[in-house]
């Protein structure tokens, strides 16, 4: 993190973005997030987590301010510029955006395929990350016949199986154990070992409460507060600064 | 390679979870290639069929008495003025019994009693390619009327005015049943895509999402619509083969067939409609994709 922390890979500059009619999602956020770090975003449900990540990944646009990834105003991108930005960028969605019908191994060579990768290393990523999330038998299984913990699980799969240079996780840990939640932390902390930078978006306090690593908390669309965690934390009161 | 390989599993995979529908638009191209170029094939083969009857096309022109060969070498010129003929025959009274006695064949005591002058004499004026238009065939025909000595000039004219406009009304289907091949063949595959991709926002949205460019997202669908027009018009131009052998079949012994050769497509036409079939589907698919795929 010290290595990389003079780059910058999100930058949000008073970013605003209301919905018809009168929800403010997001009022004037401003943000920076390093190039390798990790960053919890929690708050209240409602607060505006989800609606800052789709800022990210270009669905939504803001009303106002500046979307940067890596230097790039994300609200005027389009065509192929976008497309390789998204390339880079791995997604879990809070709805997790499974293909239900298809196998899990093909929801997860979906992006691999985008990319262009080889059958042979699509075969080993997707068995590699399975096995690491123990869903190793689950491989041929369609999606849609999954349980919930386990279709999160092949989302992080599926949005790590690129080593993407960022990675966007809307409550990845939402419906796991404590043993599926620290899998998915190990390999999420692994891949930003390797450089990836990556915000979580969260509740789960047993997942941002462990570790040293910024928290930003929303609540109605502001950011009320921002702190590095560095101790095991009992509750969410505690990251206030 | 591995792009092609993508894009060519998710063809296959596309075509096996909607063969149903698939099935279908394949019948429905298969059947327009085959009325088209049933219509198509009947038509080439009535322009083959008039290009011989013009071969044997002459006007009789029928005289009050018999020339002299001063006279005949009068005719002959007159008739080079309005335009140069293949060749012009004249046919005495005596030639043209002889004639009428040959095409009765057995039945020709019938001549028996009848005096040997009794048919007129004739010129037989044979016209050359440049002349078979129909039109020019009657001027033709109304210039040798104004001959002297010229009491009537035949051509066959019901028969081949009929023929003339039956080859009309055959470009006109032919033109019309191509349009419509074009028409249902590439509604059909717009309509089957459009609902597959209706079926498959979810798997479009995740694709963009993850950064595929369009091409990515929609080959596959070209593909599908373009094999869509390549299969339907091999199926119906084999069912018109099947067809065409049958008929023939049928009709080796007839007469009919020994005047005018049936004959199939010759391959570059095949070529051409296979060509022309697989082009609109694939436009069928590409244009509906755009539709949806916007973002
Ligand atoms: N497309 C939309 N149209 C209208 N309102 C929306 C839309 N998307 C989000 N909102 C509203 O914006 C606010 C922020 O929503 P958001 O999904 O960002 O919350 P969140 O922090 O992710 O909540 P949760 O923890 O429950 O996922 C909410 O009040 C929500 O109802
Ligand atoms: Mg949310």
């Amino acid at each position: 993190m010290q290595k990389n922390s003079n780059e910058v890979m999100v930058e949000l500059i008073k970013v605003r973005k209301f919905y018809p009619p009168d929800v403010k999602a997001l009022k004037d956020v401003s943000l920076s997030v390093a190039k390798g770090e990790l960053l919890f975003l929690t708050g209240l449900s409602g607060a505006g987590k989800t609606t800052l990540l789709r800022l990210l990944y270009r669905v939504e646009r803001p009303d106002r301010g500046l979307v940067e990834i890596d230097g790039m105003d994300v609200t005027r991108l389009s065509g192929k510029k976008l497309q390789i930005l998204r390339r880079r960028i791995g997604i879990v969605y809070q709805d997790f955006k499974l293909l239900p019908k298809q196998s899990v191994a093909r929801n997860i060579a979906l992006p691999m395929e985008i990319t262009g990768r080889k059958k042979s290393f699509i075969r080993k990523r997707t068995r590699d990350l399975l096995e690491r999330l123990g869903l190793k038998d689950k491989i041929n299984a369609k999606a849609g016949d999954l349980s919930r913990g386990e279709q999160q699980r092949v989302a992080v799969a599926r949005s790590l199986c690129n080593n993407p240079d960022l990675i966007l996780a809307d409550e990845p840990t939402g419906n796991l154990d404590a043993e599926n939640s620290d899998r998915v932390m190990e390999l999420f902390n692994e891949h930003r070992d390797q450089g990836a930078t990556i915000l979580i978006a969260t509740h789960d306090s047993r997942i941002y409460g462990l570790g040293r690593h910024r928290v930003v908390v929303l609540a109605n669309g502001h950011i009320i507060g921002a702190g590095i965690k560095r101790n095991p934390a009992p509750d969410n009161g505690d990251c206030h600064q | 390679m591995n792009f092609l390989l993508t894009i060519l599993s998710q063809t296959g995979r596309n075509l096996l979870q909607t063969w149903g529908s698939q099935l279908l638009n394949l019948i429905t191209i298969s059947l327009s290639v085959l009325i088209f170029s049933f219509f198509l094939l009947t038509y080439t083969n009535m322009i083959q069929a008039g290009k011989q009857l013009g071969d044997d096309l002459r006007l009789i022109a029928y005289l009050d008495e018999e020339p002299s060969p001063a006279l005949q070498k009068e005719y002959k010129r007159k008739i080079l003025k309005f335009d140069a003929v293949k060749k012009i025959a004249f046919v005495s009274r005596k030639e043209a019994f002889e004639r009428f006695k040959q095409e009765l064949g057995t039945d020709r005591d019938v001549l028996a009693d009848m005096p040997e002058d009794f048919l007129p004499p004739s010129i037989e004026v044979y016209p050359r390619r440049s002349l078979h238009s129909l039109t020019r065939i009657k001027a033709f025909s109304d210039y040798l009327l104004t001959m002297p000595g010229v009491l009537k000039v035949q051509y066959g004219r019901q028969w081949i005015e009929r023929f003339y406009s039956f080859v009309r009304l055959m470009r006109i289907v032919v033109i019309l049943s191509g349009s419509l091949l074009i028409l249902t063949s590439t509604f059909m595959i717009a309509r089957t895509i459009r609902l597959t991709l209706l079926s498959r926002q979810r798997e479009l949205e995740l694709l963009r999402l993850c950064g595929a460019s369009s091409a990515y997202i929609r080959a596959p669908y070209f593909l599908e619509g373009a094999l869509q027009g390549l299969l339907g018009a091999a199926l119906g131009l084999a069912a018109l083969y099947v067809l065409y052998t049958w008929i023939t079949l049928q009709f080796s012994g007839s007469a009919l067939f020994s005047f005018f050769p049936f004959t199939f497509f010759p391959l570059p036409v095949i070529a051409i409609i296979v060509a022309l079939s697989t082009l609109f589907c694939a436009g069928g698919s590409f244009s509906s994709t755009r539709k949806i795929l916007q973002v």
